[in-house]
């Protein structure tokens, strides 16, 4: 009996401690991002270029004011970018910065940052601030949501640059596995893709961007 | 656990069985993988013969998601996309059910404690996934389309649903657990007692059948346990009872489901949007109430078993809905604190 009860003790315990559920992408992001150097060669932040998938950028800008149909203008999506920036803060900005192993905090943006909306797709622009400028042999800046509610990608061209970055420095960017799915190329992951994965691992980390810079 | 039954009879064996094949089907809503572990313990908690199925469920039902607004653009311009959106939806729909999401977990754990019938499970699971579906319909079609409300407002409006069904869901585990922890300590205190035990009557065979004239008699024969017995359940007020689990769980709206509302608002479809969700209504239904089906049997089986064994059988099974209206509440507490995350609409 004793055992009985402990089995649904335990049963109810691990219910407890199960945790964060875990979301399918609702929200698609295309993404471009920039390092940014200070003269001495250290790097201050990154600007970050978020366009979203159009369902969810109808979502988001419905019910803004609008002069014109079907144009928003910089102004009129002001409140919305602020309510995006504002948001972010809670996940980190979904930036996970780290130099030769150590993380790197991370300062909240300035408030340079803007909506566009072009052809029904919205676009964040932002500079994230590192707290204090980093000098390191290898940086490494990881973009993902850990809930893998917002799915990030890079955008096909050009989605890393660098801005006055000095010379022995050198650029690399990974995209994570694909967890794109459409009719004619229906790439899934396999089963054994997510058994490979061990529970404790940060799952949203294997969806990871990866920016790696080797100042060796 | 395997371990902790080779050390008993061969009846509390298969009840262990069936315990554990419980705790599998309650957990199924709630273990999704170990992500920052939310106490900071980290470290390896659900086992990780999930993470393949569960892994798959998410792959499955993202694709689908993504099909939606392709499918619904096309709905525009050729009338026969509109069969393969509804088509779409429904399998989505059976695929995000099948994902995590509090409402089965909840649902599941509810009927297991009030020991309700497998009819009444398929009605209150699907009735709850229906109601999923009206409310983010009337939410949209409120605020989006009466209104014109931005985004935020409908967000702002989703999370005071949100919080209100969560105090529900805590209220109701709280009952629940009010109830079924007194006559399970009740029950606990007369065995302890060692007063001679003859009345070994076929509960679960009486209660089948019960009426509310044998309320006082069969009170007695349960150990003097005056519970929520099946025979008050079999009433209307049972259904009442059923109906306001039902509210707790389908109040919240799924964020897919507005999404998509809003788009096809966006696009000029919005009825299209509307047969699409409830579409996913449908498919939601039949994979909780499939699951609500697996906790009532299992529930069964452990019945059953119980029956064996008067004494200590029956104190196994009210100690088993002890702990699922244990369960209702904790899933309420963990949703309500942010721990266990549902979804969320404004993901940035």
């Amino acid at each position: 009996m004793t055992a009985l009860l402990r089995i649904v003790l335990v049963a109810v315990v691990s219910l407890a401690l199960a945790g964060h559920a875990l979301a399918h992408p609702h929200i698609w992001v295309t993404m471009k991002t920039e390092l940014i150097y200070a003269p001495d060669g250290s790097v201050t932040g990154v600007r970050h270029d978020w366009a979203f998938d159009d369902m969810y950028s109808a979502f988001a800008t419905q019910g803004l004011d609008q002069q014109t149909k079907g144009v928003f203008t910089r102004e009129e999506l002001a409140p919305l970018a602020k309510v995006n920036i504002d948001t972010l803060k809670d996940s980190d900005y979904f930036t996970f910065v780290t130099a030769d192993g150590k993380k790197i905090p991370l300062s909240d943006p300035p408030a340079d940052y803007w909506l566009d909306y072009n052809d029904t797709v919205l676009t964040l622009h932002f500079t994230l601030p590192f707290k204090q400028p980093v000098k390191a042999k290898n940086l490494l800046i990881e973009i993902y949501d850990p809930t893998i509610y917002v799915d990030f990608e890079f955008a096909k061209e050009n989605p890393v640059s660098t801005v006055g970055a000095p010379a022995q420095c050198k650029l690399k960017y990974q995209r994570p596995p694909e967890m794109k799915f459409t009719f004619s190329q229906g790439k899934v992951l396999g089963e054994a893709f997510f058994n490979s994965l061990t529970p404790a691992q940060n799952w949203g980390a294997r969806f990871a961007n990866k920016i790696m810079v080797n100042c060796g | 656990m395997a371990i902790e039954a080779r050390h008993t009879s061969l009846p509390l064996r298969r009840a262990a069985v069936a315990a554990a094949a419980l705790g599998i089907l309650l957990s199924a809503g709630a273990f999704d993988f170990a992500l920052a572990d939310p106490f900071g313990v980290s470290q390896g908690s659900p086992p990780p013969e999930f993470g393949g199925f569960a892994g798959w469920i998410l792959a499955e039902q993202s694709m689908f998601y993504q099909m939606l607004s392709g499918t619904i653009r096309s709905a525009k311009s050729n009338g026969s996309a509109v069969y393969a959106l509804l088509g779409i939806s429904f399998v989505y729909g059976v695929f995000h059910a099948a994902g995590p999401g509090h409402g089965k977990a909840v649902i599941s754990s509810y009927l297991v404690a009030n020991h309700e019938t497998w009819r009444r499970g398929i009605v209150l699971s699907a009735a709850s996934a229906v109601l999923q579906s009206l409310t983010a319909i009337l939410i949209v079609a409120v605020a989006a389309l009466l209104l014109n409300a931005t985004a935020k407002m409908m967000d702002d409006t989703v999370n005071v649903i949100e919080t209100v069904s969560y105090i529900f869901i805590i209220l109701i585990g709280a009952r629940l657990l009010w109830v079924k922890g007194r006559a399970f300590t009740k029950l606990l205190w007369t065995e302890t007692q060692e007063h001679p035990r003859d009345h070994r009557h076929d509960h679960e065979h009486d209660h089948r059948h019960a009426h509310h004239d044998h309320e006082e008699e069969d009170a007695s024969a349960w150990g003097h346990a005056h519970a929520l017995e099946p025979q008050e359940l079999a009433g209307p007020r049972g259904w009442r009872r059923g109906l306001t689990a039902v509210v707790s769980v389908g109040l919240r709206p799924c964020s897919g489901a507005i999404i998509v509302l809003v788009f096809a608002l966006t696009q000029g479809l919005f009825w299209i949007g509307i047969a699409s969700t409830f579409m996913m209504g449908l498919g939601t239904a039949i994979t909780v109430a499939s699951i609500a089906m697996l906790a009532v049997g299992a529930r069964g089986i452990a019945a059953k078993i119980a029956r064996a064994k008067p004494g200590r059988g029956l104190l196994f099974l009210r100690g088993l809905e002890t702990a699922a209206a244990a369960l209702v509440m904790i899933f309420g507490f963990l949703l309500l604190t942010g721990y266990m995350m549902s979804e969320k609409l404004m993901g940035i």
